[in-house]
């Protein structure tokens, strides 16, 4: 009797072991893309969006930082290139951070690493082209994210940075290609 | 019954265990089996290359957009510093010194990482807001009343957590996480 159940049961167990793998697997992509979606509703791509301070009644991705004043690109690489550019604010942290498809960190640029000057970053796949002035950065997957985060010590400041902060473009690169 | 029977029965079982146990692991807190700092834990490979599956999965539930740790480190906190969990009927005092980074906050979510609503519109504590004395110490209460000073209200959360955030942390705490100086929560009453 019970030896007529072994095969189905590690069968069972393999089939057991593949869905626990595929959906750990899966689970990042489907919350990115879930979250790409919920960003860039109402937004085209590859253009940035300037979200307001989260609060308890705005709260557009888990876990936001009250503190950190938020702008939000969703980029598309299928068409070619896409070309980020941040313009710095003087005396803060702030930071611009590159995120693909599986919620991977393909790059980050910070305050302290452009030493005053903008962050300028090009968004290319495979065979692609940084033009000159852009730093590359080499994306396996087309859509991901560029999220900008400026630290605010009080709210009374939030108009200064978000003029500042506005000047930011998420733009894709005409080509001929 | 038949073989293709028992084998169906057998893949169906395995199909539907093997998902809900990975649900199940995804869904059982950002911290489970990272690094320990009293009441706080953390990861080291958040957002990075070198992330488990199961360590991505977690943090694109819990954390997603989070930054690698050579730019920002996430410590959360779901227990107080006598392993007791984190009762939003219940006030506590958060003590701590100079935090070996460049800037610091302290934010209080509930479930996922939801800012909790209240009155008082307030949801974090950042570096800037305490006023350390001559020895670099600081305090602030997280309560569910108003309070004197420094003040996190927990609403109407029943549980809840505190993600301390530490930005461009020391290579000292990238290193060793586990030995940084990072605040302590002491639990003072429960209404």
């Amino acid at each position: 009797m019970m030896r007529r159940w072994l095969f189905p049961i590690f069968a069972g167990g393999l089939v057991a072991l593949g869905a626990y793998q595929a959906t750990l697997l899966a689970t990042p992509y489907a919350l990115m893309y879930a979250a790409l979606k919920k960003i860039g509703s109402d937004e085209a791509s590859n253009r940035f969006v300037f979200s307001k301070m989260a609060t308890a009644d705005n709260q557009p991705i888990v876990r936001p930082s009250p503190d950190l004043s938020y702008s939000t690109c969703v980029f598309d690489l299928s068409k070619g290139p896409v070309l980020v550019d941040v313009p710095p604010v003087p005396g803060r942290y702030w930071s611009l951070s590159i995120f693909d498809a599986r919620t991977d960190v393909a790059a980050v640029r910070s305050d302290r690493d452009t030493k005053g000057a903008p962050a300028r970053l090009a968004l290319i796949k495979q065979g692609q082209m940084a033009p000159a002035g852009y730093e590359p950065v080499l994306l396996g997957y087309d859509r991901g994210l560029a999220l900008v985060r400026i630290l605010l010590a009080n709210p009374s400041e939030f108009t200064a940075v978000d003029a500042i902060r506005r000047k930011s473009t998420c733009k894709q690169l005409a080509t001929s290609n | 019954m038949k073989a293709w029977q028992r084998y169906a029965i057998g893949i169906a079982l395995g199909l539907v265990g093997g998902t809900a146990f990975a649900v199940h692991q995804v869904r059982g807190g950002l911290n489970d089996g990272l690094v320990s700092n009293g009441p706080w834990e953390t990861g080291k490979s958040f957002g990075t290359l070198d992330a488990s599956t199961l360590t991505r999965a977690k943090v694109a539930l819990s954390g997603l957009m989070a930054l690698p740790a050579k730019e920002a480190m996430y410590f959360t906190a779901t227990h107080d510093s006598d392993g007791r969990k984190l009762d939003g009927r219940c006030s506590y005092d958060v003590r701590g010194g100079t935090l070996d980074g460049r800037w610091w906050s302290v934010t209080l979510y509930e479930g996922e990482g939801w800012l909790v609503k209240n009155a008082a519109k307030r949801w974090s504590v950042a570096a800037s807001a305490v006023t350390p004395d001559a020895q670099g110490r600081w305090s602030f209460t997280v309560s569910p009343d108003a309070q004197d000073g420094n003040w996190l209200p927990t609403g109407s959360a029943k549980a809840f957590d505190l993600t301390l955030r530490l930005y461009h942390p020391s290579p000292e705490v990238i290193a060793n996480p586990e030995k940084a100086k990072l605040p302590v929560i002491e639990r003072k009453g429960c209404a």
